[in-house]
Parts: structure tokens; sequence; C-alpha cells
């Protein structure tokens, strides 16, 4: 029978139970988040790197080398001898400065944390020792050390929830991190498309802020998708933004029919239609793609096939919560 | 000096991995095998692939082909598909005749493995 064993003591997992749902099956209290191996809530310690090399995707060269590992993505095919690890030191603490609401579902949760990081990077919000979600940051570092992350209002989710109805200034947020490489390469010749839907907004935010303030002289294009045009946000900043920059377009294209009363300019199209029209040669740009799954994965194969280098489409994939 | 060596090593393959794996996914007759979610470890994948193609350093065996290949019903057209992909890409990249002829030479040393016959 196939088993971890946790700090000693023998729990059987069945066939192809992950480590942590084991875990948490029989009553021992492992944080988690994701539970789909983006958060790095779960990390616990192994013996040695024998079982968990595939659950190791995102971790730096130093917490592989201390064969820490994501226990929500760890299927051992053999016994393995597992530990908690120290990760309350990966965290700081956050305060709660102002929460507002930018659209009907999003809310701009913005907290004090001095922590480094690059425009485009995510962090692990920690409500409490058990409630980790991750979000991506739409700020840019500043001497203030405030963090801005949107949240999108899931009705049912649990830290959304408690960010729409319960935070207030004061309230106590630890914040891990940052992680992830979706940031502004600094090559200012070339040509930006910059694309998002809902939430994936944050980072692209950030990144075009990040651009504009290391004066990119390519072409920077920002195209950001939505359902229906309420759903949009923060688009008239970015509509001034292009005003005032001779190289910046905002392209904000909606997936509903329009009905003719929208008071800013928004084009109502597919997405990945108006993309391939509009960015038919992609040689030399550089891309950054933000939001759901399926939205990044269609629109990289699209750019990679209209010719732009596989190393230069950077990625941002929101992993909806994995667990129950 | 190996093929490999003479095309110009790890730089030739960073070279042709985005010419030949956009190739191949515009290519309706396998384009399906490679169209995947994880475009990031499918690219590593074709990496490896290159690598091997170009007699560079890799630890493929004929099992390992044999495996990976296996319940994909690949037939000579598929093979095919990806040799003429592959010499177009060098083609693109100017590389000299007699290097692709080496470099096709190693495909076909591995094709029974690959189409499980």
């Amino acid at each position: 029978m196939n088993a971890v064993v946790f700090e000693g003591e023998p729990v059987a997992l069945a066939d192809g139970e992950s480590v942590l749902d084991a875990l948490l099956r029989q009553g021992h209290s492992i944080p988690n988040g994701c539970r789909a191996g983006v958060c790095q809530s779960c990390l616990l310690g192994a013996e040695d790197d024998v079982h968990i090399g595939a659950a190791q995707t995102g971790l730096s060269d130093a917490q592989k080398q201390l064969n820490y590992f994501l226990s929500c993505q760890c299927v051992p095919a053999e016994v393995i001898n597992v530990r908690r690890v120290d990760t309350a030191g990966s965290r700081v603490e956050g305060v709660v400065v102002e929460k507002r609401q930018l659209n009907e579902q999003v809310w701009l949760l913005r907290l004090r944390a001095d922590f480094d990081y690059l425009p485009g990077q995510y962090v692990t919000l920690w409500r409490d020792d058990s409630l980790a979600r991750s979000y991506s940051l739409a700020s840019l570092p500043s001497a203030d050390g405030v963090i801005e992350c949107h949240i999108r209002h899931y009705p049912g989710g649990q830290f959304s929830s408690w960010v729409a109805n319960e935070a207030q200034a004061g309230d106590r947020v630890g914040v891990q991190g940052p992680l992830g490489k979706c940031v502004y390469s600094g090559d200012s010749e070339r040509p930006l498309l910059l694309a998002a839907i809902g939430t994936g907004l944050a980072p692209i935010w950030g990144i075009l802020r990040t651009a504009l303030a290391q004066q990119h002289r390519g072409a920077i294009n920002v195209v950001v998708g939505a359902k229906a045009p309420s759903d949009f946000y923060l688009h008239n900043e970015l509509q001034l933004i292009a005003a005032m920059q001779p190289n910046v377009a905002v392209h904000l294209v909606c997936q509903d029919e329009l009905a003719g009363t929208e008071s800013f300019a928004v084009q109502q199209a597919d997405i990945y239609q108006y993309c391939k029209q509009q960015f038919a040669d992609m040689k030399g740009y550089g891309v950054y793609l933000c939001g759901a799954q399926t939205f990044v994965s269609k629109l990289r194969k699209q750019c990679f096939l209209a010719g732009a280098n596989m190393a230069d489409i950077n990625a941002d994939i929101f992993i909806p919560f994995g667990g129950p | 000096m190996s093929v490999y060596e003479k095309i110009g090593g790890d730089a030739a393959v960073n070279a042709a991995v985005d010419i030949f794996y956009r190739k191949v996914l515009a290519d309706d007759r396998i384009s399906d095998f490679f169209d995947t979610v994880d475009m990031d470890a499918q690219h590593a994948k074709q990496k490896a692939f290159l690598t091997m193609a170009f007699g560079g350093p890799n630890s493929y065996t004929g099992k390992d082909m044999r495996e990976a290949h296996k319940n994909m019903k690949l037939t000579d057209v598929h093979f095919g598909a990806v040799a003429e992909n592959l010499v177009a890409t060098l083609q693109e990249l100017e590389v000299p005749q007699e290097s692709i002829d080496e470099i096709v030479a190693i495909c076909l040393s591995v094709k029974d493995d690959v189409l499980n016959v």
C-alpha cells in the first residue's frame, strides 16, 4: 500500500490522491490555497528529491535544493517521507489601507506591505492560516509600500467575499511572494501587445505603467476583452493614457452586442478574431497575456503562429481555486 | 565533428525551434498531435527532438522513442510531414545541404521506433 509518512506518522494514500488531500483527510492542518500548483501555500519538505520533481514547478532553486514541494501537486509513486516547513518566514504582514469597488464585480484592495517585487508578479494573500488566495499585483513599487490587487468577487468565494463584505482599513493580511515571471523585459524598442480579460488587467496595468516609466519607445497596444460593456474598469484611465502617449493604443473589445449608449469607445468583436486582424504580423513583438487559462492559451498560440517568439510571449494565467 | 557541432550546437537548436514548431502547428496533417494547452512543455519537447535530430547530446533510446509514440497510430504520412517541416526549417536557416542530409539520416534511423513497427 502506498503511503505518505508525515513527520513519522504513516498516512495511507488512495490511488491518484495527492499528499495534501491525504493529510487533510487524516485531519492534519496543512495550509492550502489554490490546490492548483500556483499559490505555494501548501509547501512541504521531503526527505529526498526522488518523488517530488513534478511538484516543484515554479519553485526557486533554493526551495528545490531544500526538497520543498507543492503537496497539492504531488502524487508519489512510492512511500515518501515529508515534514512541515516554515513558510511563515516567507510572509510579511500586510495592513489594509483601502478597498473600493472598480465595477460591479471587481474590488480594489490596497495593502501596506513591505517587500520588493516587479509589476506583473503575483502574491499569495493569507486571511488566516487556512485561507490563502493568489492575486496579481496591479501597483508599481513605491516609497509608501502600498500594493494594489484587483479582486473579483465570486459569490461563495471565501476570500473574495471577505474582501467585498467585511474587509476594512486596519485589517491584517499575510503576504507571501512575490511569484511569477510575467514582467516587463526592458527592451524598449520592440512593439508590445498587452492583452487581458477580467482582472488580468491588474498585471497588465502594472506592466503598462512600468513600460511607460522606463520610456518604452516601441508601439504599445493594450487590448482588454470583456463580455459586457459594464465589465470594463480602469477604461477611462487607459484611454487617458492613450490620448497623452502617442505610442499607446487602447482597444476595448466587447463580446456582447453594444447598446449604443456606452460612454466610452468600445468595439464589439470576438477578441481572437480582433487580434488576428489587428496583429497579423507579430515578428519581434513582446507579448503579455493575462487572464483565464483558455484565453491565454488560445491567444498565445495565435501570437506564436503570427510570428512572435515563444520566449517573448509572457503569460500570467489565472487558475481557479481547485479545492472543494 | 558531429553535425550538431558543425551547425552551431545549442544556439542552432534555439534558432530552429520556434520556426520548426510554428510550421508543425500550421500543418494540418500533424498539428493535432502538437496542439496543446501546455505550449511550454511542447516547446521543450521540440527542443529535445531537434537536439536529438542534430546529433547533439541526448539520452533517448529506441525504447524511449517507441514508448513515447505508442498508441498514436502514426503513419508514413505523419513521419514525412515532420521530416518535411524539419528540412524546410533548416533551409530557411541556410543550413548547408550536406548537414541537412546528415540530420535526415539521423531521423530515418529512429523511424521504425517512432512508427512502432
